[in-house]
């Protein structure tokens, strides 16, 4: 969905949402730990910074209420706090051949400073200068260029290209400590110090001599007097240069680099450093004569790219971002470390609750499927299958097993608890399984592949056996319901078809057409009726005995509705889609009673728990929203 | 294998249980602890402001001498068995002879039958029978008896019951001594007959003498100096007869404090 479609819609909602009540966020999961630097700590030591999708989040540390800063059209990249924490700079990207925003945020009123446009495509990095007068942003590998921002005025001062035509890509920015006038840009093959000209409104480049030396730059810091700074390469050493001069002063270690590059560096009160390493690596290092060394070091498994580090004051405290999307709390002291935070850092596919429980649910996503604790939000376990995409999960509803969709073309069941493999189907499908049902009496699992198929699958203790195979679909089969007395089941299709399948005898009892992809299929409580939803932002309601249209309804005016879900008593349905808004609708008037506002992209799926307290949905940023059930809604 | 896991794991084992914290008992505190932080208190400072106590010293000629602080034990004494008095004698040795020959002239008829005729006749026990049967029970335990009636003091106020009462009489009498004591303190001056009367002699003796000035004054009353010693005399002794009236009306008369 355009950028432009996505703001008409979104001003469309707010004029006639005056009597649609609003819903309430209950909590957040969502942290997007894989760009540069995307973590920070806000000087008031109080309160983390961190993108999510388009939205830039403030978190009190302590009570954990969280602030969204909205007004991004696409993925966040990168986001930086002005010295004094007054304000709060983000860029974005955007598709190919649009310009990319700036947001300069006001910290105190949670508000749009001002909108600064002008790279293309991306905005990689952003610094601000040391009194908060000027904001330096790096465009991306398709702009290359350095704009200085004057931010009291919201105008350019000026800008250039960021490295000479034979360098590769600039990658990072840093202001200095000191001076206002002071800038440094390194990148593939160069590394720059800059000096601003406000009058002439010019700023002149200096090149740093490295010699021999070639290095990836990716983070600079600067030390405290502008002496020296910094620089983290993706070879795993540090360069030190000599800001005067412009010379390599020294650089380490020399032998043992860091695994996969320093991905990020930070710099303490007392001299030394703290950096992250490509491999998961947090050091706290030194120079001394010119040596390197390392003072303490500790790895974290598991945890991808270190991305951010960020000091909490001066540095008793670290929180370390992971692009794996976890966030970690380091004592400094000690150099231990805890998990204070983790999350999906891919899109998630789909939601299962456990019969007749709230009180968990279970996510699947990129490379691993995780069991979340509702009211708290925390991750109680996680099954990791490494670089397959879980398509579909569900829970078996004597809770003994959980069930997944891949998209290597197997059907994995787990044990809940120790999250062991109970048993793998091989080739369930040919191409990616994609959907996934199973029915109450644990004995039969319905799958649905790429390549169109329906298959009925009789699960016995020590083997599980495909029972038929039903070929009608010719598109990818999205979704799969199961009634509630498993004597059919309603397959969704992209191919603009929902079939009602007989479970007895293997048939095509009914079938529905429509010119769009169905995303979703949910039955109505006496199940007689199917509720179909698609990307033509429709929601029709069939008569599930002769497959006749009984009304259409336009759900959204934004984009496609990929998720719905039916309330337990069959009052109320909610729909969620590409624009991001989850919907409560009347199931008999067809008319929308609640709207919830707050996720940053697409929503992928969405799941009212079985007691009908939360709304769970989940979006392609990897965030999970917490709603609270509508009170007027619920019996 | 796997399947033995699968019956036991579940998914709803996985929903966090509410730790049920079990609730301790309250900390043992000895119930002599205020005591003993005062004791410990004051015996720890006893000397502080005046000293060691001043004790009398003892006399050169009593100086300590060994073992006087040892505990004095009773004399030792020669160990008997408790039943060595009423024991028999003891059975006589084998090589030991009876003595033999012995023979008394006492006769035992007569001794007998003397002591028996002169002997006070035995008193019947004083029982009760309280079966056909005739069994019989010693009286005095049995209660049927008057026993307690008989006693010594029987139906008196106990003395310490006496001399209750007669600290709670004294009690009272002082109390209400005090209360009546209070009052009078209180209460305004009576006065007495004799003061009254004394008065009233005192204001009838002014009168007779203002009087008898008054009945030696002129006739004419010519200057105003006479008339306004006419007029004067005539004013006390009015005042006077008022004072008189009201004491010789009111036996009783209380003086204001005030």
């Amino acid at each position: 969905m355009g950028d432009q479609q996505r703001k008409a819609v979104n001003g469309g909602e707010e004029n006639n949402s005056d009597d649609i009540d609003r819903l309430e966020l209950m909590s957040t999961i969502g942290f997007n730990g894989s760009s540069q630097g995307s973590l920070s700590v806000h000087p008031d030591r109080n309160h983390i910074v961190y993108p999510l999708g388009n939205t830039v989040i403030v978190e009190n540390l302590n009570s954990k209420k969280q602030d969204f800063l909205q007004g991004h059209t696409n993925t966040v990249t990168c986001v930086t706090i002005s010295r004094s924490g007054r304000f709060i700079a983000s860029g974005q990207q955007t598709h190919m051949g649009f310009k990319a925003m700036i947001i300069v945020w006001d910290y105190e009123k949670r508000s749009v400073h001002c909108k600064l446009d002008l790279h293309k495509v991306k905005v990689q990095d952003l610094a601000f200068s040391p009194n908060d007068l000027y904001l330096v942003s790096l465009g991306g590998q398709d702009d290359g260029a350095i704009v200085i921002w004057d931010v009291m005025k919201k105008e350019a001062v000026c800008g250039s290209e960021a490295a000479v035509k034979s360098a590769g890509t600039t990658y990072c920015v840093a202001a200095a400590n000191q001076s206002d006038f002071l800038f440094f840009s390194g990148g593939e093959r160069t590394l720059r110090v800059w000096d601003l000209d406000v009058e002439n409104r010019k700023i002149r480049p200096t090149d740093v001599s490295l010699g021999q030396l070639k290095r990836i730059v990716k983070s600079i810091v600067v030390a405290p007097e502008d002496d020296y700074f910094y620089c983290a390469t993706t070879t795993g050493d540090i360069l030190r240069i000599i800001a005067s001069t412009k010379m390599l002063s020294c650089y380490g270690p020399k032998k043992d680099l860091f695994g996969m590059g320093v991905t990020s560096l930070v710099l303490v009160k007392d001299g030394t450093f703290l950096l992250g390493t490509g491999d998961g690596t947090v050091a706290h290092a030194k120079f001394i004569d010119d040596k390197f060394k390392v003072i303490k070091k500790k790895k974290i498994d598991k945890a991808g790219h270190i991305t951010s580090l960020t000091l909490r004051g001066q540095g008793h405290q670290f929180f370390v971002g992971t692009s794996n999307s976890h966030i970690y709390r380091f004592n400094f002291s000690e150099f231990t470390y805890e998990m204070i935070r983790t999350c999906h850092y891919e899109e998630v596919n789909d939601i299962a609750f456990p019969k007749g429980c709230s009180e968990l649910f279970v996510t699947s996503s990129k490379n691993d499927i995780r069991v979340w604790e509702t009211a708290s939000c925390k991750e109680l376990m996680r099954i990791n299958v490494p670089n397959m995409e879980c398509h579909a999960v569900c829970i078996m509803p004597d809770g003994k097993s959980i069930v997944s969709a891949w998209n290597d073309n197997k059907i994995r069941s787990f044990l809940p608890q120790s999250g062991k493999l109970l048993y793998e189907i091989a080739d369930a499908h040919n191409k990616a399984v994609t959907a996934l049902a199973v029915t109450s009496n644990n004995k039969r699992i319905i799958s649905g592949g790429g390549e169109g198929q329906v298959r009925v699958w009789d699960i016995f203790p020590r083997e599980q056996k495909l029972r038929q195979t039903l070929k009608e679909h010719k598109g990818v089969v999205a979704f799969v319901r199961v009634n509630h007395s498993d004597t059919e089941c309603v397959s969704a299709s992209t191919d603009g078809t929902c079939i009602i399948w007989d479970l007895h005898k293997f048939v095509r009892s009914q079938v529905v057409f429509a010119n769009t992809l169905f995303r979703c299929v949910c039955y109505s409580a006496e199940q007689s009726q199917i509720i179909t939803c698609g990307t033509d932002r429709k929601i029709a309601y069939w008569q599930a005995g002769d497959s006749s249209q009984i009304r259409e309804v336009e759900g959204s005016k934004g984009g496609a509705i990929n998720a719905m879900d039916m309330s337990s008593d069959g009052s109320n349905f909610v729909t969620g889609g590409d624009d991001a808004l989850i919907k409560v609708w009347d199931y008999v008037n067809g008319v929308v009673t609640s709207i919830g506002v707050g996720h940053c992209s697409e929503i992928k799926r969405l799941r009212i728990c079985p007691h009908q307290k939360y709304i769970i949905s989940v979006s392609k940023d990897g965030a999970i929203f917490r709603w609270k059930y509508p009170s007027n809604c619920s019996l | 294998m796997a399947t033995m896991y699968g019956q036991q794991e579940s998914i709803y084992n996985l929903i966090p249980q509410e730790e049920v914290k079990q609730e301790k008992q309250a900390r043992y505190t000895s119930k002599f602890r205020g005591n003993v932080k005062v004791e410990e208190k004051t015996k720890k400072t006893s000397s502080k402001t005046m000293g060691p106590a001043k004790v009398e010293l003892k006399k050169p000629e009593e100086f300590h001498k060994k073992h006087s602080k040892e505990p004095q034990l009773p004399p030792k004494t020669k160990f008997s068995y408790p039943d060595e008095e009423t024991k028999r004698p003891a059975v006589p040795k084998r090589d030991e002879k009876p003595l033999m020959g012995l023979k008394s002239n006492k006769n035992f008829v007569n001794t007998n039958a003397v002591e028996n005729i002169m002997s006070v006749p035995k008193k019947p026990a004083a029982n009760f029978v309280d079966t056909v049967n005739g069994a019989t029970h010693p009286l005095t335990p049995s209660g049927l008896m008057p026993k307690y009636v008989k006693k010594k003091g029987y139906g008196e106020v106990p003395t310490y019951l006496q001399q209750r009462n007669e600290e709670v009489q004294r009690a009272q009498e002082e109390y209400d001594e005090y209360i009546k004591e209070h009052y009078r303190r209180g209460a305004m001056k009576c006065l007495t007959e004799e003061e009254r009367k004394a008065i009233m002699d005192g204001l009838k003796k002014n009168w007779e003498e203002i009087h008898h000035q008054y009945q030696g004054l002129s006739v004419v009353t010519d200057t105003a100096p006479k008339k306004a010693r006419k007029e004067r005399m005539e004013a006390e002794m009015k005042q006077l007869e008022r004072d008189i009236e009201l004491l010789e009306k009111h036996k009783v008369i209380y003086i204001s404090n005030h």
